[in-house]
């Protein structure tokens, strides 16, 4: 079994989750409560991973993150080493693929606070940065825990991206996923189900979370 | 009006689904390095005998993955001789026969890398930072590859600027985007028409890829499958393995 694909995938997850939380927040906070022209059109971009095809978003990701291509080379640029094939390069293509998941449950908790507890806010004097810090954000905990709790699943159950930018290296891109494709294809079998059988309890536990944590909807209560 | 037109598109796009010709047409499975010339052969085959030889194209280890499980493929293009002998041993296909003999080449997409005049100086310069070996384990020319590395003693050295493609056909896309600085490919992608854009050395270290083909047991097309497998090795098809440097 591949313990260190097993732990790559972990640490992959844990990273994106925690930069997706700080960017959706304010990225979720401002869809909700304020007027920004074309809204739709930039709710439909961040929605797009969901029905593109991994394949397509993990072409364009090769192009644009490859030494020719504009985030590769303004990286190389600035820090002197490619992004493709590395850790940092599937940690971005994690962050675009799971977007949406991180910004879903959020809008969602943001949407359903009172309404009135904002106003008051406001009357009272506060600026918008502390109304976020000090009303939206203590009221919307388990929103905000969802959206990482799905961030952190998808990532790990993340695989064509990969596939297509991470260059399956030892260590830095082979991830759990990659590592079992390669050990189906190599008819290592054994291999292959002892990591997956670790995979499956690990992932139902957090949905069982998740479920948890998102407010149920009864009908007919 | 609108409904009209939806319904419209839908009867195209269906019929598009539909049309695929009664023509008679076999399925291959074909190594990664023999892409080009399959397709070349291909069009040949068809105008002869109005078979169509439809290709998946991946490395020799998966297809020979998906021939275990019962993939539904009529001849198989190995990249390797190994891989039908235990197919014809398991009694999942007909008497394996070499058709191709490939090269390792060291291709980079920097034609001013081949001043070198040697692969293992590409390798170690400090400029060079990602190189591309196919899968070690699936992929023919990436153990091949690999084994040169070992005998070079550079397979150790040279960890972390290796990067992994799934077949040998990745690691000449990644190569020729320039996405890695140099990649181990086959001498077919480096003789191709993209190839020329760039530059290569023959891997001298690297074994020899012997190649063999099988015509497999499930096929319901034996006799279709058969005229492939013979065309093959016949002088058409020798001019075009010729020209992408098969031996």
């Amino acid at each position: 079994m591949d313990l260190v694909a097993l732990s790559l995938s972990i640490k992959l997850a844990v990273v994106s989750t925690i930069v997706l939380i700080i960017i959706a927040a304010p990225l979720s906070y401002s869809l909700v409560f304020h007027r920004i022209p074309g809204r739709s059109f930039v709710e439909a971009l961040i929605n797009l991973p969901i029905v593109l095809p991994p394949t397509v978003l993990g072409f364009y990701l090769l192009v644009a993150m490859g030494p020719k291509g504009g985030i590769g080379s303004a990286w190389e640029g600035v820090f002197g080493s490619p992004l493709l094939f590395t850790f940092t390069g599937i940690v971005i293509a994690s962050i675009i693929y799971s977007l949406p998941f991180a910004v879903a449950p959020m809008k969602a908790s943001f949407a359903r606070m009172e309404p009135r507890l904002v106003e008051n806010a406001q009357v009272l004097g506060l600026s918008p940065v502390a109304i976020f810090f000090r009303v939206i954000l203590p009221n919307s905990l388990a929103g905000i825990a969802a959206s990482a709790i799905l961030v952190f699943l998808h990532t790990i159950g993340e695989f064509g991206v990969i596939l297509m930018v991470g260059g399956s290296i030892p260590g830095k891109t082979k991830v759990a996923s990659i590592a079992i494709y390669e050990a189906v294809e190599a008819l290592r079998y054994q291999d292959a189900w002892l990591m997956s059988i670790t995979l499956v309890p690990v992932c139902f536990v957090f949905l069982l979370m998740v479920n948890r944590l998102t407010p149920e909807v009864r009908h007919g209560a | 009006m609108k409904i009209r037109a939806i319904i419209f598109v839908f009867c195209i796009i269906f019929g598009f689904a539909f049309s695929a010709s009664a023509q008679d047409k076999i399925t291959v499975a074909v190594a990664a390095n023999f892409i080009e010339p399959f397709k070349e052969i291909a069009v040949l085959f068809e105008t002869n005998t109005h078979i169509r030889p439809e290709p998946t194209f991946s490395s020799t280890g998966k297809l020979f993955a998906q021939i275990n499980e019962g993939a539904p493929y009529d001849v198989f293009l190995s990249a390797d001789e190994k891989r039908p002998e235990e197919l014809y041993q398991k009694g999942l296909s007909g008497k394996p026969f070499v058709y191709a003999k490939g090269e390792v080449v060291l291709w980079t997409a920097r034609k001013d890398l081949c001043d070198a005049g040697e692969w293992k100086a590409i390798l170690v310069r400090s400029d060079v930072k990602k190189i591309a070996i196919a899968n070690i384990e699936t992929a023919p020319y990436g153990t091949a590859s690999m084994m040169a590395l070992k005998d070079a003693g550079l397979w150790d050295s040279l960890q972390g600027k290796f990067v992994f493609p799934q077949d040998i056909a990745q690691a000449f896309q990644y190569a020729s985007t320039g996405s890695v600085d140099a990649g181990f490919c086959a001498l077919s992608s480096a003789l191709s028409q993209q190839g020329k854009a760039g530059c290569y050395l023959v891997v001298k270290e690297a074994p020899g890829v012997v190649q063999a083909a099988c015509v497999l047991g499930r096929t319901g097309q034996r006799a279709a499958a058969g005229k492939f497998a013979a065309f093959l090795l016949s002088p058409e098809a020798e001019t075009v393995k010729k020209k992408y440097g098969y031996k």
